[in-house]
């Protein structure tokens, strides 16, 4: 059975060494001397405490999970903290709120009180004489803090001096402001009223300090540090304070005097011309006038001077004015413009090779992103990874979207090429219109450069003559048109040849400058005129390239600043084609197509006209019935445009091939007797074989023939004969085209068989004129044959770098450590620790709330029990004085009584 | 007992006046028609009134108008009496029995043969009429049946066997008989088994006999269009003539397929048109074998189909198909006919995406000799040079799962040539595909020792995405197989609507302009200034064209 717990406290004293055997007067007195004595205080204390907590189990709380070997976990130090003391925390708690809530509860429904702001008042670790040091010390920085150099009066208060028995406290003449010394004296006197007002203005709050401060200081005379020492520490603190300042002010006027002398060569500067030498100002003598007055002109010298402070402020930061571009010569400016182009032919050939035009990489990665999404997730449909449409949904256009990002540059905007646009020269109107075009980005110098050439009016040779004689009769305004009808009606009255003028003064007078909606309105004005162009061909017999051409020209300058409006009305032109008419184009679309060839780049890897462009006509190529000669000459016309479009990137075109060789053996005067080559054979219903005796001459081809089929057949033979001459050309272009193709042999083999079968059914005397291209063009064929089977090589494909095994090692971390997330993800790591966060605040406000409140309404019952006790007291107290009154009226009334049976 | 009979045909009257008739009216001038009608009805009533107005059947047939020709036959006159034979039938009157009277005897037989001629002109109708008056007829003509096969015991084989037989007869020659034969098929064929039943054997021997090619469509419409083939426990109880004693034929499924089976036999052993061939082959697999208890019997027609070349081979490979792998068909040289079919044509063929569903699956065997799939890919990749994107599209991904599949193959997209020797000879003189494109046997081909310049001319097609697809083939083959059903139904149509989409949608990007504005176009306008040289966009057309 353990000892009780009085003698275990007992025990428990005596071995920590708090009670023990009485220690003698000397050694106490020495122990005091040596300070050994508060070291055992301390160590007492300690002690004691120690033992109060080990007497009191109850003061602390176990922790909740206690782990049971300490061995399986790492974290020993909750363990080893002996869980929390909630007594503690609680009776902590409980007096902050009484020290907060219960000071506000007390204070509600009540107005006004005063505001206790004292340095210090409401910090309970300062003792009394600390808080008056440090009141005293902020008193004297904020006296020393100057806010303002050319405040002089704040210099002087000195109205709170120390005192010594009576005798100012004087730091060895360092208090006295070697500023005020040097011009102010005498003053001080007089214009005390107006510093103190200005004073109490100021610094309210720290007088009141002050005040305090004093009244406390004498009411608590007692005190560790004497005062004495106190006073010294804040003599040190404010001399050191003060040297500080007052080096400041003199490295200030330092600056000031380099200034002063430095102004006149600034304002030098500033006007860009010698300023004549300044009067020096009359030196004021202040001593003979009024002070006061001598004030008064001292003010507005304060104020200039303040005006320059604020002025130098202003210069040092203006910028530089840096060195003006000098007017560039001829050389420069072409060089620049060769430049502009190569860059732009740069950006052409990137376009090609399907790369993305843009300056930023992040859009780059991103649409690589995009484009090969479908790549990522597996269950996607194949195909559409490669920006096919999915087959049950048509619609799906991813590759069209992902692809089509090429913004345009403002460069793009050419001034040179506009000029040439005008047909019948009206400078002004050609000047706006360049103006217009070359947006902000192009500098204001290339308007010289459009000024000093020649107009090229005086070349144009047609269109020029027409539009002179024309124009009499053309109104200078018109409204811009909102529909294809509405232009219709415009141009009813006009003619064909001065639509190309009424199209400028519509897009002269809808400049969008001139209003703001105009932009939209151009846009529109852009549409229309494609369509125009379309319903030109489409419509006239014999349509008029040279406005068509004009025309074609305006579409392509609005297009560089309406791009978009340009391209929808080109998209929606296919769009008609592929729904209502794929195999069969009207004139119009050719022009269109043509249009496209133009307008837009061709070679580029995707565009958004481009890439419909050629699969409209490849479709045409590679489905359409040949019923007429005019299909035919349709087909030539299309395949010529397809070589045209690859000029420059030289993609192979199957489609192409397929027909030329198709119409060839269609066209030759003899079936040839077997098949040909891989390329499918389409025979034609009606026979269009040459079949002349006379001898007769290949022409070049005309639009005319795509209309109409000639009448006659010796026209139509002529017909046949040019067809087959173009398309042998064509063969020809196409075969330089692909030289460099690594299947050009598997491509052109059946070329040439095609065109030995021609030269062998060209023995007619009739065809002797369409024997040389086809002869040459065979020779062509034949050495491009050659040379490509001299530099076949097997193919070599896959020099690919042998790639990675994936590796299937779990990911282990070393010093795992379970109370850490190891949450790859960065963002949901992040989200999931404010959520926690959160929680825990949730939680912790809740509690506090809730104590709180257990707070507030045990207060509430105090009170109120408090003033029930004092009621209750009061009643007993009324009650005791009634009684008390009764007690004493019946003795009166007894003794009364008795008096008078007395009497009685 | 004739009152309930009378009862009940009375209704029947009432609900046919209101509905054939009525729609005729239009037809035939308003007075003149309904003196007719009132005529017709006058001599029905008194033939149900007595018999001795039974002579009134004679002047109804008369009117009909059907003796020389049934262009215009008079309807309200058949369809009164159907009605008139329907009563008689119903009362028993065409039943003769021993113990009657001479003169009943007579009469009877007497009603039978108006009954024939009546269904003579019915035929007739049938044959030549318009559309709403034949299908009028076939359901006068069914009705009669039904009436004779449910009042007259013993008459069922008969009537199937003469007047049904007369009825199919006539529908598979009516002319213009699209909308009749439908009707029968809809109706009567598809609806009951035993209709379907004897239409079988009646077509079979129909057929039989060579038939001219219009025949033979429609013989085909009618069978093809019975597509519900009874399973072997499927229990038969829809009958266009409601039985007792269940026979036994009518009541199997197997007797059913037998009788199909023969129908389609005797089809497909008549002469057939090529058209009427690819229909057929068409509908091989999904409606004609299910009928077949032995398809082989199919083998003859498929073999000399697949012969034949070109579409129908194409077409006949999926029968073929099913032979080889449900009936343990042998057919021997198969890979070499498959390979004859990649020809210059098969990749413009509308059944391009059939085919190669099919050649899919006969190339998926990873025991195939490496040298038979490189024949055919290096086939394939020739016929691409010469094929629409939509073609290409297909090919490329296909060639991948092929090289996948035999990883002996990819030497035809890298081979380094180790031999110093042979890698001289080509450094100087280059060298030719090893390739031999005329040679049919595909295991001697030596396309193996070829390389695929044609996919790798194509990655610079001018469609960017065909050309990407065929970038496949030089990227790394990490993709471990793709879904050729995603390849395989693309069109022109498709692509350039996944280029434009369908209706004017805003552009996302600004499409690039050509930023210089060519001075000429068509014309050759400022061309002095050029110093005469044409040169420049669109320089190509100015020099083949003018404007």
């Amino acid at each position: 059975m353990p000892p009780s717990q009085l003698k275990q406290l007992k025990a428990s004293l005596r071995d920590s060494g708090v009670i023990g055997p009485q220690q003698s007067k000397k050694q106490k007195r020495q122990n005091a001397r040596t300070g050994v004595a508060a070291q055992n205080r301390n160590q007492r204390n300690e002690a004691l405490q120690a033992i109060r907590d080990r007497f009191n189990p109850f003061e602390i709380k176990a922790p909740k999970n206690r782990s049971k070997f300490d061995a399986t976990t790492r974290d020993g130090s909750s363990t080893t903290a002996g869980g929390s003391r909630p007594g503690v925390t609680k009776s902590l708690g409980e007096e902050r709120r009484r020290a907060t809530l219960l000071k506000e509860m007390n204070s509600r429904h009540k107005v006004g009180g005063i505001l206790d702001r004292r340095f210090g008042e409401n910090d309970p670790t300062m003792t009394l004489e600390e808080r008056a040091a440090e009141r005293y010390a902020r008193e004297s920085q904020k006296k020393l803090r100057k806010e303002s150099m050319f405040n002089l009066e704040d210099d002087e208060d000195d109205d709170f001096h120390f005192t010594h028995m009576g005798q100012p406290l004087t730091l060895d003449g360092a208090n006295v402001d070697d500023f005020d010394a040097d011009g102010l004296d005498g003053q001080g006197s007089d214009d005390e009223g107006l510093r103190k007002r200005k004073r109490v203005v100021e610094d309210d709050g720290e007088n009141e300090d002050f005040i305090d401060y004093e009244e406390e200081g004498e009411a608590q005379p007692e005190k560790k540090k004497s005062k004495a020492e106190v006073m010294k520490e804040v003599i040190a603190k404010s001399k050191f304070h003060k040297h500080e300042r007052q080096k400041a002010k003199e490295d200030d006027d330092d600056l000031r005097d380099e200034l002063d002398q430095e102004l006149p060569d600034l304002f030098e500067a500033l006007r860009g011309m010698k300023a004549p030498p300044k009067k020096e100002p009359a030196k004021q003598d202040l001593s003979g006038v009024n002070p006061e007055r001598a004030l008064l002109m001292q003010e507005p010298e304060k104020n200039t001077e303040r005006e320059y402070d604020q002025r130098l402020k202003q210069l040092t930061f203006d910028k530089r004015s840096a060195p003006t571009d000098r007017t560039k010569t001829a050389e420069e400016k072409a060089e620049e413009e060769a430049e502009r182009l190569k860059k732009m032919e740069e950006n052409r050939l990137k376009r090609m090779r399907g790369e993305k035009v843009s300056d930023d990489e992040e859009e780059e990665e991103d649409d690589k992103d995009s484009f090969f999404a479908g790549d990522e997730s597996e269950e996607e449909d194949d195909a559409v990874a490669f920006g096919l449409p999915t087959t049950y949904q048509p619609r799906a256009d991813m590759g069209v979207e992902d692809e089509d990002d090429f913004v345009i540059d403002d460069d793009l905007v050419e001034t040179r090429s506009n000029v040439s646009l005008s047909l019948d020269g009206s400078d002004m109107e050609e000047e706006e219109l360049s103006d217009e075009d070359d947006e902000p980005d192009v500098p204001e110098q290339e308007d010289e450069l459009i000024n000093g050439m020649t107009l090229p009016t005086s070349t144009t040779s047609t269109a020029v003559g027409i539009s002179e004689s024309a124009t009499g009769k053309l109104a200078f305004t018109y409204p811009c048109p909102s529909d294809h009808e509405g232009f219709l009606e415009i141009i009813k009255d006009v003619a064909t040849e001065d639509v190309p003028t009424v199209v400028q003064r519509i897009r002269a007078l809808h400049h969008p400058r001139i209003k703001p909606g105009n932009k939209d309105k151009l846009g529109k004005f852009s549409e229309i005129l494609v369509e125009h162009v379309a319903y030109m061909a489409d419509e006239t017999e014999q349509p008029s390239f040279a406005v068509i051409e004009n025309l074609l020209r305006h579409i392509h300058s609005l297009a560089k600043s309406h791009a978009i409006h340009v391209a929808t009305a080109f998209r929606a032109r296919f769009r008609e084609i592929s729904n209502d008419r794929p195999l069969s184009l009207l004139p119009g679309d050719l022009v269109i197509l043509t249009g496209v060839s133009t307008v837009f780049p061709t070679s580029d890897h995707f565009h958004a006209v481009s890439t419909p462009a050629h699969l409209c006509i490849a479709r045409y190529l590679g489905q359409c019935n040949v019923t007429s000669l005019s299909d035919l000459a349709t087909g030539t016309f299309a395949a010529s445009l397809l070589v045209q479009y690859q000029s420059v990137s030289e993609r192979y075109m199957p489609e192409f091939i397929n027909y030329v060789l198709n119409a060839l053996c269609n066209l030759a005067p003899a079936e040839p007797a077997k098949e040909i080559g891989l390329f499918p054979s389409r025979k034609t219903e009606k026979s269009f074989r040459l079949a002349s005796s006379k001898k007769i001459t290949p022409r070049k081809l005309q639009f005319k023939d795509v209309i109409s089929s000639p009448a006659n057949p010796e026209a139509e033979e002529e017909l046949k004969l040019s067809l087959v001459n173009t398309l042998v050309s064509l063969l020809g272009s196409s075969s330089d085209l692909w030289s460099e193709k690594s299947a050009f042999i598997e491509i052109f083999a059946p070329a040439r068989e095609v065109l030995q079968h021609l030269r062998q059914s060209f023995k007619n005397k009739a065809f002797v004129a369409a024997r040389d291209t086809v002869q040459s063009t065979l020779d062509k064929i034949n050495t491009g044959l050659a040379q490509s089977h001299l530099s076949r090589r097997p193919l070599l494909l896959h020099n690919h770098r042998p790639l990675a095994i994936k590796s299937a090692i779990p990911k282990f971390e070393e010093n795992f450590n379970p109370d850490k997330h190891y949450d790859p993800d960065r963002e949901r790591a992040e989200v999931n620790r404010l959520k926690k966060e959160f929680k825990r605040e949730k939680k912790g406000a809740m509690r506090e709330l809730r104590k709180d409140a257990s707070f507030i309404a045990r207060e509430k019952l105090r009170e109120k029990k408090e003033l029930d006790a004092e009621y209750e007291k009061k009643y007993r107290k009324l009650i005791a004085e009634i009684q008390s009154e009764e007690g004493r009226a019946a003795n009166d009334y007894e003794r009364e009584k008795r008096a008078r049976q007395g009497k009685r | 007992m004739p009152a309930p009979v009378e009862l009940s045909s009375s209704k029947k009257r009432k609900s046919s006046k209101n509905g054939a008739p009525s729609s005729k009216r239009r037809a035939v001038a308003e007075d003149n028609f309904t003196e007719t009608l009132s005529t017709i009805q006058d001599l029905e009533t008194q033939i149900a009134e007595s018999r001795k107005h039974y002579n009134n059947i004679v002047t109804l047939i008369s009117m009909m108008k059907v003796e020389d020709n049934a262009k215009e036959p008079e309807l309200a006159a058949a369809v009164s009496l159907c009605r008139v034979f329907s009563r008689l039938i119903a009362a028993g009157n065409f039943i003769e029995s021993n113990r009657a009277a001479e003169n009943e005897k007579i009469i009877v037989a007497w009603l039978k043969e108006r009954c024939l001629e009546y269904q003579r002109g019915l035929m007739a109708i049938i044959r030549e009429a318009d559309t709403t008056s034949q299908v009028t007829a076939l359901t006068l003509a069914m009705r009669l049946v039904k009436e004779r096969i449910t009042h007259i015991p013993g008459a069922e084989n008969n009537i199937w066997a003469t007047l049904f037989k007369d009825i199919v007869e006539a529908v598979v020659e009516a002319q213009d008989g699209q909308d009749l034969q439908t009707e029968f098929v809809n109706k009567f064929a598809k609806e009951y088994e035993d209709v379907r039943y004897f239409t079988f054997t009646h077509l079979s021997e129909y057929a039989d006999v060579r038939r001219s090619h219009e025949i033979i469509d429609s013989i085909i419409a009618i069978l093809s269009a019975c597509e519900e083939v009874p399973a072997a426990d499927h229990e038969f109880e829809t009958f266009f003539v409601p039985r007792e004693n269940k026979s036994k034929q009518l009541n199997s499924a197997s007797s059913h397929k037998k009788r199909a089976q023969e129908a389609w036999l005797a089809i497909l052993r008549n002469d057939l048109s090529q058209p009427q061939r690819k229909s057929l082959l068409r509908i091989m697999v999904h409606h004609i074998e299910p009928w077949f208890s032995r398809p082989e019997l199919l083998m003859d027609f498929l073999t000399d189909s697949y012969n034949a070349g070109g579409a129908t081979s194409l077409l006949a490979l999926s029968g073929l198909f099913y032979l080889i792998q449900e009936k343990n068909l042998d057919y021997p040289q198969f890979y070499s006919k498959l390979y004859s079919l990649l020809d210059a044509d098969l990749l413009h063929s509308k059944h391009r995406s059939r085919f190669f569903r099919l050649l899919n699956t006969f190339l998926a065997s990873t025991h195939l000799p490496a040298a038979l799939v490189a024949s055919f890919i290096k086939r394939l990749s020739r016929l691409a040079i010469n094929a629409p994107p939509s073609a290409i599209v297909v090919i490329v991904p296909f060639m991948y799962n092929l090289f996948k599949s035999h990883p002996t193959c990819t030497f035809m997209m890298h081979r380094t040539i180790r031999d110093k020797d042979l890698a001289a000879e080509i450094e100087e003189h280059g060298m030719d595909d090893p390739f031999d494109a005329a040679e049919t046997d595909p295991t001697r081909t030596n396309a193996i020792e070829s390389s695929l310049w044609e996919i790798e001319t194509l990655q610079s097609h001018y469609h960017p995405n065909v050309a990407s697809i065929a970038r496949i083939i030089s990227e790394q083959f990490t993709k471990q197989h793709y879904n050729l059903e995603d390849f395989l139904d693309h069109t022109y149509q498709g692509m350039v609507q996944a280029e434009l989409g369908t209706g004017e949608r805003p552009l996302k990007k600004t499409p690039v302009v050509e930023y210089q504005i060519p001075k000429r176009i068509f014309t050759d306008r400022m061309l002095e200034e050029d110093g005469g040289v044409d040169s420049g966009p669109a320089s190509f057309m100015r020099r083949l064209w003018d404007f």
